[in-house]
């Protein structure tokens, strides 16, 4: 054979392996339709959608598209237009009259915990605070230590740092407000966004100062600032209901409900994908497995795609258990 | 894609490293040179709020008339006040109102001495330019959050914030009305053997002040564009009913708050213009446009 006939011939053969390669990793998607994925703006949110998307696409051939998203939006848009089609880590808590109609309406499903366990909420001090403060233990204990907590625009009353609007718990905290009565003692302050929320507790802590606030977990900054729960009245239902509701006449004590969070789809997934939703029904890790995750991902300052490759590449033991052998290689093989 | 040359990993965490070190060790500093502007805004929202609504409606529509000494603006400055009373947005409007009087009012302070000095010295200028170019172009997300880091959340940060915002044109318009000064009319006060700085206070600033001035409206209006993104940290005010809006899905709560900063606006930009556009009939001297 002259030179350029070979090459020719070996560029073909390169060409057909490669086209037999992508034959043999991808398989074929069960629907034509894009699997718009919310990712959400908090690490753990951020990690799952990443980790979906490789694995639909990678594996089971689909077209994905990553979304931003936010708890009340995602879900409204969701149960309005069923786009987008999955959202990985929702707190059904968060906008639980939004999520209760459209479960009733089958316009989304609930696939089940995207986070089997150890999931919690509350209002929380720092834990060198509670130690130098012994009798500081319960939320009805605040307004005898108001003045750890002075608020700097209105130095005669404490400061309790509640969340970013439109986020459930900023209706509840004020609910919650009302019902231990700390308003003659405390000022209950927005922090604006979940950016400013997180730079507010951060800088608490670096200069070891007293803050109250809100957080929930498993997250981030629960792993690096030890934090202590303030205490609260038995849960209710009846009680954290009304807690819940923005219109609430006359909240009463009662704590916070433990929060779950679920995998939600679009109702039209499990018609049109229902292998790919089996595979999302099984995806489920638990708090310390979304611990040790976030915490590869602020040791390396790695983005929420890097934390997903990471996990792929490290932690096969827990999501091979998720998918069929065959899918699993395509994913590793996809993966480089 | 570029292909990676080094790693920028360890110089993220020094970077972050550093930011934390900084503010264990310098927090406090920090805060305490930042008391004056909180006691500023402390004072500023007090008196506005202690005010009953129609002395501060009256006191904004009497400014209106000095300025203009026409019916229409006073007219249209009462509405839109009485607009955001009526919508019940005065309480954030006032909150609203105090940050931005006091953002402007640092501004003034910081950006018009500097912009006195950029117009004397080439030195100055080539050096301030870029970094003006910088603050006006960096995301304000960028050092916000930092912002928050540093001196806690709230309005301190959220007034520094807009300041950096707002303090680039200021500078920019004082240095450039300094330096569109007729040199004969400089010429002159140095044959009568005016010193420098007679010839900045008496000739320079008076013949200036129109373009000051514009530097001013501007100033104003930026900082009223930065409150929303000033509210995501924890401002307060008409900025944290529109970020609600948006958060709860409330389309309504949002839309009001808007037209609130929007009410607001139109009551400060044709104030101040109409006060600048007065100061130029009294000294005689062309209209300039920036």
């Amino acid at each position: 054979m002259r030179p350029h006939v070979k090459l020719a011939a070996l560029a073909l053969a390169a060409f057909l392996a490669a086209v037999a390669a992508q034959a043999a990793t991808a398989a074929e998607c069960e629907t034509d339709r894009t699997i718009d994925i919310a990712e959400m703006g908090w690490p753990s949110a951020a990690a799952l959608a990443r980790v979906h998307a490789v694995i639909l696409a990678k594996g089971y051939g689909c077209r994905v598209a990553l979304v931003p998203g936010d708890t009340v939006p995602t879900l409204a848009a969701m149960v309005a237009k069923g786009e987008p089609a999955l959202a990985p880590e929702l707190w059904p808590n968060a906008s639980k009259e939004a999520w209760e109609k459209g479960l009733a309406a089958g316009k989304v499903v609930d696939l089940g915990p995207a986070i089997a366990e150890g999931l919690v909420q509350g209002w929380y001090i720092p834990t060198y605070v509670a130690e130098a403060n012994p009798g500081l233990r319960s939320v009805e204990d605040l307004p005898r230590y108001w003045q750890l907590f002075k608020d700097p625009d209105d130095p005669g009353k404490g400061r309790f740092v509640s969340c970013p609007p439109g986020w459930a718990c900023e209706i509840m905290d004020a609910n919650f407000f009302k019902a231990y009565g700390l308003g003659d003692t405390f000022n209950l302050f927005s922090p604006g966004s979940a950016g400013a929320l997180d730079a507010t507790i951060a800088q608490a802590f670096l200069r070891r100062e007293p803050i109250v606030f809100y957080y929930w977990g498993p997250t981030a900054m629960m792993g690096r600032f030890p934090m202590t729960r303030l205490e609260m009245a038995p849960f209710d239902e009846a009680k954290f209901a009304c807690i819940g509701d923005a219109a609430c006449a006359n909240p009463e004590k009662t704590d916070f409900v433990v929060p779950d969070a679920v995998k939600a789809a679009a109702s039209w997934l499990p018609q049109e994908a229902p292998t790919v939703v089996e595979y999302l029904r099984k995806a489920s890790l638990t708090n310390a497995e979304i611990g040790r995750i976030l915490a590869w991902g602020e040791e390396n300052k790695a983005d929420a795609e890097a934390v997903a490759e990471n996990f792929l590449r490290t932690e096969e033991a827990i999501w091979t258990g998720w998918v069929p052998a065959e899918i699993a290689a395509a994913v590793t093989a996809g993966l480089d | 894609m570029f292909p990676e040359l080094f790693d920028t990993a360890p110089l993220r965490r020094a970077i972050d490293d550093g930011l934390d070190w900084l503010i264990a060790t310098w927090g406090e500093g920090f805060e305490a040179a930042a008391s004056p502007l909180q006691w500023t805004l402390n004072t500023i929202e007090q008196g506005l709020l202690a005010l009953p609504w129609w002395a501060l409606i009256a006191i904004l529509t009497g400014l209106a008339l000095l300025a203009t000494r026409k019916p229409a603006l006073p007219l249209v400055v009462a509405a839109a006040m009485l607009f955001l009373g009526v919508l019940g947005l005065w309480e954030d409007a006032i909150k609203t109102m105090a940050l931005m009087l006091t953002a402007t009012l640092g501004t003034i302070v910081v950006a018009i001495p500097l912009g006195v000095a950029m117009s004397g010295s080439a030195l100055l200028r080539r050096v301030l330019t870029p970094v003006l170019d910088l603050m006006q172009t960096m995301p304000s997300f960028v050092y916000l959050i930092p912002a928050v880091m540093v001196f806690g959340p709230g309005r301190v940060p959220a007034v520094l914030a807009t300041m950096i915002y707002a303090a680039p044109p200021l500078m920019r318009l004082t240095d450039l009305g300094l330096r569109l000064v007729d040199p004969d009319v400089l010429e002159a006060g140095w044959s009568f053997g005016m010193t420098r700085g007679q010839r900045l206070l008496k000739i320079q600033v008076p013949l200036a002040l129109p373009t000051i001035f514009a530097g001013i409206n501007q100033a104003t209006m930026m900082s009223l564009s930065m409150v929303v993104i000033a509210s995501m940290i924890g401002a307060g005010g008409l900025g944290y009913q529109v970020l609600q809006g948006i958060g709860r899905l409330e389309v309504s709560r949002g839309l009001l708050a808007g037209l609130g900063i929007v009410a607001l606006a139109i009551v400060f930009d044709r104030v101040t213009q109409a006060f600048g556009r007065r100061l130029q009939q009294r000294l005689g001297v062309t209209d300039f446009k920036p």
